[in-house]
Parts: C-alpha cells; structure tokens; sequence
C-alpha cells in the first residue's frame, strides 16, 4: 500500500507526554495515539504495572506479552524515566516544553510534591494542556481515597444496579462490571475534555488543567435512576418486584436471549414469535398493569414458551416485526461473528515478543479518519530517539542508565 | 461569561431517548448551539418516560429523564414526515458542523438521515450516527434495541454474573452512557481534520464495538489463549478480598478492595487484629486469593451490622481501599459531589429546584459550562426558524397551521 492511500490522521501534529499507569491514563493516550498523536510513555524503570496484567501470551508471564498492556498502549512511544530523580524531573521538563498534552493519572498531589504541578509545569509551557484523571478528583473530601475499579463502580447507581433486577437482596450482592468500565469511562471523559481544551487554545492560546474523575464519569451513568428519586421522589430499587417492565437474560432452548418486553406492541410480538400459545391469551395480561400485577404467574410462564425455541429463530423472527430481542453471546461467538467481522471489529497486530493476534480494533468506525492501531511499544523502546531529540549525547545516556533514571 | 470551547459550532441534533442526547449533551454545555429537532410524532420518550415524571406532572416539560439529558439545547418542532419539514431540517442542517441521530437504520432511512444525503445537503458536514451495532456489515446493523441488547451481543452479559449462574445484565443501560464520550472525542478529532483539511465524514459509532473495548482484555485472552471467561462475580486474579459486603441498614454494602500485603496489615488493624485473620493460610497475597471464600465469610461477618458510609471511611483513613455502595438517597447527598462540583441546582418554570447531573469533568479556564434549562418542546420555534433561517412571523405561523411545525 503506497502513502497515498493511507487514510488521514487527524491528530497527527500533536505531541502527547504520558506519565500514567494500568487503565484510565493509558486509555485516554491510546485514544489519541490511534488517532495519529505521537504520544511518549514515560514509564517507571520497571515498566507500567499493567505490564505484569494478565492475560499473557502463552499463558507465559512477560512484560513484553501482556494482552492486557499490549492493547492499552498501542500506537505510543516507550521512554523509561524516573521523574522522581532530580535528574529524571529535569528531563521530564525538558519533554513537557515541546508537548501540547500531558495525560497523568498519578495520586492527586504526586506530580506536585515533584515539583512538577500544574503551575510549575504551565511556567516552562503556557500552551500545556494537563489532563489529570483520578479515582475521585483533584478536590473534594474523597480526593486523596484510594481508588479501584470495583471501589469506583460500586459506588455509583450504575454499580448498585449490577446486576440488574434482583429477586433476593440479601445474596445477590452487587457486582463490579467485566473489565474496567468505571476506569474506561474516566477515561472516555478525559479525552473529549482534552479535544474541548484543544479547541479552546487554538481560540485563545491558552492551555489548562483538566480534572476528570472516573467515580463522576461513572456516576454520570444512571441519569434515569436519579430521576427516580429526584422527580418521581421514589428510592430507586433494584428489587424486581418494584419495577414494571421485563428485561432479563431469559433462557431459550440453545442459550440465553435478551427481550424487552415492557409496553403493549412488544407484548404482542412477543407473543406472536412465540406461536401465541393459549397459556399467555388471558386477557389479564393485555395491560402493563396487568403483566406487572400478575409477573409471578407470568414470568415462568414466558420462560416455558422460550425454552422451546432456538436463539437464531427467536431473535430473527422477533427483530422482523419490531421486537427488542437479541441473543446472549459468550465472548467467542462475539469474537467470531459474521457482523463484527463484517465491521472489522477486530485486527490483528503483531509484535516483536507477543507475536501476532486480534485486538479489539476501533471504539467508533470512522470514514475519513479512522482509528488506526499500531502495535505497543517494547519497555524503553524509544529512549535513545527521545533522548537524542531533547540533546541528550549517547554518552550522557550511559550515564543516566547506570544511575537508573531511564 | 468566560468563553465556552465550542463557540460557533453547531449541531443538527435528531437524537433521542439516551446515547445521543448525551452526546449533545457534551457538546451543548462545552458551548455549541445544539438545535434539538423534535416532533410530536417522534416525541422523545423521555419526555414522556414514567421513571422521570414527577406526581401529577402532565405535558412534555416536566420529565426528569429528559431534563437530565438535555439542559443546554435549543428545542424545536419540525414533522419529517412532510416535505416543508424536511426541507427546513435540511436548512438547519446546511447551517451546521454535525449533523446527530440515533435512529434504528430502517427508519434513518426512511427519514433520509443517511451519511449520502447529508454530504449532498453540506459537503463538508461531519455526521455522527449512533445504534446498537453499527449500520453497515449483516443483518444485526438493522436490529432496533438499546444499550444492554449491545452488552448482550458482544459477551458482556455472559461475563456478568455469580460462577455457575445465568447470564445477568449489567447496570442499567450502561452502553448508552459509555459510549457518549468515546463519540464526542472522535467527533472533535473530526472536527479538527474538517478545519484542517475542508473534508467531512461519517462516524458510524456501535455500541457494541464500544463495550468490546471495555472488556479487551477477554477478548485478547480469547485471541492469545483461546480462553473463554465466563462470570466470575467480584472475583479478581490478583487481590483478595475483592468483594461487596452486606453492611447494616437495608440493602447497603461495601465495597473492598485490597491490593497489598500493607493494606491489608491496615485492614486487620481497623478489625482490631480477629484470631481468623492471622492464620497463616491469609498471611500473604497468594493465600488470600486460594482462600477468598472463606475469608469472604469473615468479612461479611464483620461488616454486617456497621454503617456502610462510616465504615469506608474509617477504611480509607486507615489506608484500605473501600467505598459504600451508595443508593440514589445517598448518592444525592453525598458531600464529596456537591463539594466536587457535580450536582447543580436546576430552577425549572414547571417543577420547581431540582437537583442536576452536571457534566464529569472541571476545566481550569473553562469555570461555567452552558447550564442553561432543558428546553421545552418546540421553546427555540421562533429563535431557529426565524433568526437562524429568516422566516417571519407569519410564515412561522403558515407551518404551524399546516402541522409542519409540529
């Protein structure tokens, strides 16, 4: 493929410097990375801790073969740097002079007793702008709380509510989701924010300080449960005997489906795909009121008629007259489905010690300026390019190595 | 007031219901005109949504739902369905820089909402659709559904759950909400390569994709180890106890998280030192994750009968990671989001003060974003028909009569 037909990257004049660890930083730097930004890691002498992340090539612990670290790093620049060595910090000031963004998610006051703050590093360049992501915030009681994924879940709505619809308080205990979504969606805001303070110094020349949490990012994701309580002046609940509508994983006769199956045309079809058996005509049920009344009869009822047919019948025939159905895949079928891999939703990148394999490929498909993916970068692998930009002699490199600065 | 980042941008928001909304949502209080296009044959449910209306609300105005999501826009009434209609959208549209919708592929099609007609309608114009599963690849890209039919597809729900159980859905409609910031960065990256460059282009954003990115590292484990994982609750492979704990009070719980040897030196110290916990077996990290069961046991133990806010706190102080699972009572309380900045106070002309999500993030040089109120249906009419297009008051009041303003 000759340069021409390369697809358009649209941050390709942005230079990023990355100082973050495991999820929420490094997210936000690939999401600009794949989008063309260079961005350099610095990562601790010992490398990013998501280094040590399963999964692993082969099972095999490596630094080098974590799937986990492999995909949120992808496209970057590796630099080993201790900033926590004066000399190391010299360098770090060095590097933030010639950036447009920093991206950190270190404990809220770490760069600062550094002296690497936002005001001491918005001196050396007026133009930086500096994206903090934490648990909590850079204010506020909770600021200096540890965070964690399932600590910054669990303390939302969204968390409360997982999983959702609970028949037995008492045992069904709330549950983090798979992965890190709460860290995603700091993340998530993170990099919107930056785009925003983008716009905003090319308007103005000025830069800023970004402060995106991932516990409010993740609150932020219940709007219809606070209305609940804040308008309707219900506590919201997660018990199913409070809430009028099913939506559950429900067995069929090969897997699990996922149906709606709230207002009245969603009842009807319902009915329809499942041949309109004599057991669900009562007209008792014809009303929301009525199947919310009587859901304890209903409900089995329903899943008797399900357990009879195959996903692939339910799901097709459902989505053709308008139904919410759709079916309850394990990873592995998602990961090989005609539609996904229709999308592309997946790409394989290989590396030098991993080896090849499929990634995750876009979080959102784009026409003229798609994300494009490039493999992650070795442990250091950028240092003597890095470096040498910023006039460091070999020599002198030596001699920050023996010192363990890089 | 201080200039807002987007100033001079606008959006010709079809959107409904959730994802979308949030998306324009970011846009709208980071300073672009988003013109909301509303009708009462596609009246956006959240209008209407009982979850949002306050006892004895009537109308389109008062819902909760809707004003959570929307605070910030223009709002007018336009009826797609007659042929003025679609010629005054498309003069929004040939006025905008984005041009959202959200709508199942069938019906943008049947509206013209196509990335084709818009390029027609404005070259340069940078749409951003929004579905369940992306609209192109197979048949899926035709499915009507909503945020957790995305989960169900792409193998969240199957991860989702307690080992050995059936698939359970996570929080709520959490895709909806997660990928609005995803969308929002890409959709400022286009921006950007617009400017640059005078080309538009179409962000074919799936849910699905979105939610696969949260959970790459099941799919990485599938790609390197042909590892399917399934539910495995709150259980983490590395730390332990990793859990939600039933505390006193009516289903509240806390969340654990305990990541090191010195953590959980801590944790002990704050359960003043119990005889179980110095058996040998929980003496390092190791032993604690083969035993996590039973050391789940004590814990639950221990937390039954305290206050779940209290105890986190005495936790964090003492250096353990843990946060209470906030129910919506709490969480509208909670002195660390008001303190922070995240809820505001909404002074709406029909339902009085009303506690509102504000937007995740704080931007130094940005200090108040555009919280204006949640429009009422067709509030803007006048404002966007007859400032933004040049009609007159008659005219106006010609499309009224003839239900094109509707």
């Amino acid at each position: 493929m000759g340069e021409a037909t390369l697809p358009a990257r649209a941050l390709d004049d942005l230079r990023v410097i990355e100082f973050a660890e495991m999820v929420s930083g490094p997210m936000c730097g690939k999401m600009l990375a794949d989008m063309g930004a260079e961005v350099i890691k610095v990562e601790p002498p010992g490398g990013d801790r998501a280094r040590r992340m399963p999964p692993f090539a082969g099972d095999l612990p490596h630094p080098e073969k974590s799937g986990f670290f492999l995909y949120l790093n992808t496209s970057k620049k590796s630099l080993t740097l201790d900033p926590a060595k004066p000399t190391g910090a010299d360098l770090f000031r060095k590097l933030i002079a010639g950036a447009d963004l920093l991206i950190e998610n270190q404990r809220p006051g770490f760069l600062e007793s550094l002296g690497l703050g936002y005001e001491s590093l918005k001196a050396i360049n007026p133009r930086l702008i500096v994206v903090s992501i934490s648990p909590f915030g850079q204010t506020g009681p909770y600021r200096d709380w540890q965070g964690s994924e399932l600590i910054e879940w669990g303390m939302s709505l969204t968390g409360y509510n997982t999983p959702t619809l609970v028949d037995d308080a008492e045992h069904e205990n709330p549950l983090k989701a798979p992965g890190h979504a709460a860290e995603m969606m700091g993340a998530g805001s993170a990099a919107a924010a930056a785009m925003m303070a983008i716009f905003h110094r090319e308007a103005t020349g000025e830069g800023q300080w970004i402060d995106a949490p991932c516990w409010q990012a993740t609150v932020n994701t219940a709007k219809i449960e606070m209305a609940v309580w804040s308008y309707v002046g219900m506590p919201f609940s997660r018990l199913r005997k409070n809430v009028s509508v099913g939506l559950e994983p429900l067995k069929c006769r090969d897997g699990y489906v996922y149906v709606l199956w709230a207002a009245d045309t969603h009842w009807k079809a319902l009915k329809q795909i499942l041949g309109n058996p004599d057991v669900l005509a009562s007209e008792i049920f014809d009303t929301l009121a009525g199947r919310h009344t009587n859901d304890d009869v209903l409900r089995p009822m329903v899943k008797e008629e399900l357990a009879r047919h195959d996903m692939e019948y339910l799901v097709r025939e459902g989505q053709k007259i308008g139904l919410t159905i759709g079916p309850v895949h394990t990873v592995a079928q998602a990961a090989n489905h005609p539609h996904l891999l229709a999308r592309d939703a997946f790409i394989e990148i290989d590396h030098p010690v991993a080896g090849p394999f499929k990634y995750p490929h876009h979080l959102v498909s784009m026409t003229a300026t798609p994300p494009t993916p490039r493999r992650a970068p070795l442990l250091g692998e950028h240092n003597a390019e890095i470096l040498g930009r910023l006039g460091i002699s070999a020599a002198d490199q030596q001699g920050l190595r023996a010192a363990s600065v890089i | 007031m201080p200039r807002l980042p987007l100033e001079g941008i606008r959006v010709a928001d079809f959107s409904w219901i959730i994802n979308g909304p949030q998306i324009a949502q970011w846009l709208a209080t980071m300073g672009a005109e988003v013109i909301k296009i509303e009708s009462q044959v596609y009246i956006d449910i959240g209008r209407t949504n009982p979850a949002g209306m306050p006892p004895g609300a009537t109308g389109f105005n008062s819902n909760g739902f809707y004003h959570m999501l929307n605070y910030g826009k223009k709002a007018v009434r336009l009826n797609l369905a007659t042929t003025k209609g679609r010629d005054l959208a498309h003069a929004i549209i040939r006025r905008s820089d984005f041009v959202l919708e959200c709508f199942p592929k069938p019906n943008s099609e049947k509206l013209g909402l196509t990335y084709p007609e818009m390029k027609k309608i404005k070259d340069d114009i940078i749409m951003i659709s929004v579905s369940l599963l992306g609209k192109t690849g197979t048949d899926p890209s035709r499915w009507v559904g909503w945020g957790p039919m995305a989960c169900c597809f792409v193998g969240m729900f199957d991860a989702q759950g307690y080992p050995g159980g059936p698939p359970r859905q996570t929080g709520g409609t959490w895709p909806d909400y997660a990928i609005a910031s995803t969308v929002v960065f890409h959709a400022l990256a286009a921006l950007r390569h617009r400017n640059r460059t005078g080309q538009g282009q179409w962000i074919d954003a799936s849910m699905g994709e979105t939610v696969i990115g949260q959970m790459h590292e099941f799919f990485t484990d599938y790609a390197m180890n042909g590892r399917e994982r399934h539910q495995q609750a709150n259980n983490d492979d590395l730390m332990a106890p990793h859990n939600t704990y039933l505390c006193g009070g009516d289903d509240q719980w806390i969340a654990i998280a305990v990541s090191n040897d010195d953590e959980w030196h801590a944790l002990c110290r704050v359960m003043g030192h119990p005889v179980w916990a110095h058996d040998a077996k929980f003496a390092d990290q190791f032993g604690r994750r083969q035993h996590r069961d039973e050391l789940d046991m004590h814990m639950r133990e221990w937390t039954r009968n305290q206050e779940h806010r209290e105890l986190a706190a005495t936790l964090q102080k003492a250096g353990v990671p843990a946060g209470p699972v906030l129910d919506s009572v709490e969480l509208h309380e909670d002195r660390h989001l008001w303190e922070w900045g995240y809820w505001w106070k909404l002074n709406h002309h029909e339902v009085g003060e009303r506690i509102m999500p504000g937007m995740p993030v704080k931007m130094s040089n940005v200090p108040q974003l555009n919280y204006s109120p949640p429009p009422d249906l067709g509030e803007h009419n006048r404002d966007v028909f007859g400032g933004l297009l040049g009609l007159s008051d008659a005219e106006i009041n010609m499309l009224i009569e003839e239900k094109v303003i509707f």
